[in-house]
């Protein structure tokens, strides 16, 4: 059975490479894109199976906060596909990038390199939600895999449950802000966090139950949370479509109508019923997702979309299977119950199964309580480094942009002294002052690296097609655009350059909000301090996340964009929100 | 939304919380009623609300959170733990509701995350919960609800 899922998973993804392959020589144009948002297949994939990664760790870590017996080789299956649907995530965000040599710029380090990492886009909390969230997740698994031998292990297993659960829904609602912090008018929804979480546990649950199919296990709480699943999706679709008139029958006939055989007990004790019914679950959340992202429709759909889907589940089942059978001893290790397991924490009486804790007083919040101090002091000293940052810079922010970025710091810093203090302890202090040391060390190394690496341009994307557009003749650099040459250089500025730098040069509001970077705001005093040949050399040949225009267009006509853009800056900035709103509302 | 239904709302959610976790609990039952609130909710939102204000988006998740919010008073065992989670529910849905809201213009309710995060934070100090503490909690919920 396992070869044969092996070799299917193979046959998904040796085309999914080839169109991997081709979406990265290409670029963006190469799969579907919305024409009125611009954005395109990689983002559905990556919501899908973001989506999809949420669900194993958020039921094991959830179920064991809460006492809810669960078998262990079903968590730890449940774990495990979190880890390898959350490798596949993460690819599919890069490759929409674009630029994706310069995927770390999305990290919240602030000046570096030039530009200033932008914390009001939901795309740098996507990276640090992401980050955090895959670090606990792997050291959550590793944890859980020792926890039967190890006592130090299972000691940490529930206190990074607990650290775990409100993590891994705050990973989804970010993601959920990525649409719903937008202009698009089908994407405003302040119920989108609630309901992507829904939409990412539904299809969790489903993928699980597949999985317990496959290994011929059954878990009836798992159904029930599917029937429930599917009701609560329901509702959101049809609230979607009271606000908004968008209903996707497709989506409510799969995800919510299909499951309801459930209810029939021949389709509810057939394994082939249940796995039908969960792919039926997984298919319609995919086509949920689809929907999603292209609001204006799907149009243009080809082989590379299809391709994109097939790499997803091609890789997504060969990491699995390997994974699957590395781990095959301690998944078909002895039946220990996650909820039993916390009974070898020698501090939590094990008499009786509703003990009472006076407040604070639980095992797991006197493990927590030091690690949990730690991360709010680091949140709160990074909180204000950035915030420092923005005002001297002169970026406009408010403090709820700042809000999505407390719980992967506070979190990812709990988790690690959390980990790292009883190894700290079994080494003794010497030895954990030396540990200590030299993690600082690396870390100050880390951040010397990356701070000090010159910038690199993005990438020789030249067009080959087309002559060089040229401003006409602009003999030195001190005379000025005559109208000829302003109403061609606004036809270029505007077809080349307002996408980011907005139609009246002072930034295109939806890609500040949308984009990494905070793009830089070129005021007259600023282009002045930089200089005319300065702005000409970072038009043709790049920088950081500029692409380069050498070959595309002419020194004269970049020297030409210079004036121009000068000429915006000095126009009076009355109008320019009126303008940007009307933009916007389109 | 006008004071007066927005305290209509309220009564609703304490109405539906009479009716969770009684007797036994199996997850379809509580699911089914939890479904069928979260549906009259939005009924009762719509109805109420104004098309125009994107505030009433998420306004049947607040009801809902709200709802589980009182439910938890009748809980027998585990009170502190679910007391917490249901008022983290609600800092949720007010925190992330309103950030997506603060992107389009409207006024991020501080005050009222503020309100609830405290509440949130003092709760986990709960000794074992009696009658007055129950009622006394209550109170609290609806003036948030009400108040900001």
């Amino acid at each position: 059975m396992v070869r044969i899922l092996f070799i299917v998973f193979l046959c998904l993804l040796a085309p999914g490479l080839v169109s991997m392959g081709y979406s990265l020589w290409q670029g963006p144009a190469a799969w579907s894109v919305d024409s009125g948002v611009f954005w395109g297949m990689p983002i559905s994939l990556f919501v899908f199976w973001i989506g999809l990664a949420h669900a194993g760790t958020l039921i094991s870590a959830i179920f064991l906060v809460l006492d809810v017996k669960m078998e262990r080789r079903t968590s730890i299956l449940a774990e495990l596909a979190t880890l390898c649907a959350l490798v596949v995530a993460v690819i599919f965000p890069l490759m929409h990038l674009g630029v994706i040599q310069n995927f770390y710029m999305v990290a919240p380090y602030m000046e570096s390199r030039g530009s200033m990492a932008n914390v009001c886009s939901p795309l740098v909390w996507d990276f640090c939600c992401i980050l955090a969230y895959g670090l606990l997740s792997v050291v959550y698994l590793v944890v859980h895999v020792l926890a039967d031998k190890s006592a130090v292990a299972a000691s940490i297993h529930r206190p990074l449950a607990w650290l775990l659960f409100p993590m891994v829904l705050w990973v989804h609602t970010i993601v959920s802000l990525d649409f719903a912090a937008t202009f698009v008018p089908a994407w405003r929804g302040a119920f989108f966090p609630i309901y992507f979480i829904v939409g990412a546990v539904f299809s969790g649950l489903a993928m699980v139950n597949i999985m317990l199919c496959a290994e011929g296990y059954r878990m009836r709480q798992l159904e029930k949370l599917m029937l429930v699943g599917s009701w609560f999706l329901g509702a959101f679709l049809l609230w979607d479509f009271a606000l908004k008139g968008n209903l996707s029958v497709t989506v409510l006939v799969f995800a919510v109508l299909l499951p309801q055989l459930m209810f029939v007990s021949a389709v509810r004790e057939s394994t082939l019923g249940r796995v039908l019914i969960s792919s039926s679950i997984i298919v319609g959340l995919l086509l949920e997702r689809v929907f999603l992202v292209f609001p204006s429709g799907v149009m243009g759909f080809g082989w590379v979309d299809l391709g994109l889907i097939c790499f997803g589940f091609g890789l997504f089942g060969v990491i699995f299977l390997v994974a699957r059978l590395k781990l095959s001893r301690v998944i078909e290790g002895e039946e220990v119950l996650m909820g039993e397991v916390e009974e070898t924490v020698p501090k939590r009486p094990a008499t009786g199964r509703f003990s009472y804790f006076a407040p604070l007083t639980t095992p797991e919040f006197r493990m927590l309580r030091f690690p949990l101090l730690l991360g709010i002091i680091a949140c709160t000293l990074f909180l204000v480094w950035v915030v420092g940052c923005l005002e001297e810079n002169g970026i406009a922010f408010s403090d709820a942009n700042l809000v999505p970025l407390t719980c992967p710091i506070i979190t990812t810093v709990a988790g690690i002294v959390l980990c790292l203090r009883p190894l700290v302890m079994h080494i003794g202090k010497v030895g954990g002052a030396v540990m200590v040391a030299l993690a600082a060390l690396l870390g100050v190394l880390a951040g010397m690296v990356y701070g000090g690496v010159t910038s690199v341009p993005s990438g020789a994307v030249v067009s080959s097609t087309g002559d060089m557009l040229d401003v006409g003749t602009l003999p030195d650099s001190t005379s000025t655009l005559d109208s000829v040459a302003i109403i061609r250089t606004k036809a270029v500025f505007e077809a080349r350059c307002a996408g980011c730098h907005g139609a009246d040069g002072r930034l295109n509001e939806k890609f500040v909000r949308e984009y990494y970077p905070v793009p830089q705001n070129l005021d007259v005093s600023r282009m002045d301090a930089l200089g005319e040949d300065s702005l000409v050399n970072v038009i043709l040949n790049g920088r950081t996340n500029m692409n380069p225009y050498a070959g595309r267009i002419s020194p004269q006509m970049a020297r030409g964009l210079v004036r121009y853009m000068r000429l915006l800056a000095e126009t009076p900035a009355v109008d320019n929100a009126a303008t940007q709103n009307e933009g916007g509302d389109e | 939304m006008t004071p007066l239904m927005s305290s209509l709302a309220c009564v609703m959610a304490l109405a539906q919380a009479f009716f969770l976790w009684r007797g036994k609990m199996h997850i379809l039952k509580e699911g089914l009623l939890l479904f069928g609130f979260f549906c009259i909710s939005c009924v009762f939102t719509l109805l109420v609300g104004s098309p125009d204000d994107p505030q009433i988006e998420h306004y049947p998740l607040r009801m809902l959170a709200l709802c589980l919010c009182f439910s938890t008073t009748s809980l027998p065992r585990y009170r502190r733990r679910y007391l917490v989670m249901a008022q983290a529910f609600w800092l949720w849905v007010e925190l992330f509701g309103g950030i997506a809201l603060a992107y389009r213009g409207i006024e991020f309710a501080w005050a009222r995350s503020l309100a609830i995060f405290l509440l949130c934070c003092c709760s986990t100090l709960l000794s074992r919960i009696s009658k007055e503490m129950e009622f006394c909690l209550m109170v609290f919920w609806i003036a948030i609800w009400i108040l900001f």
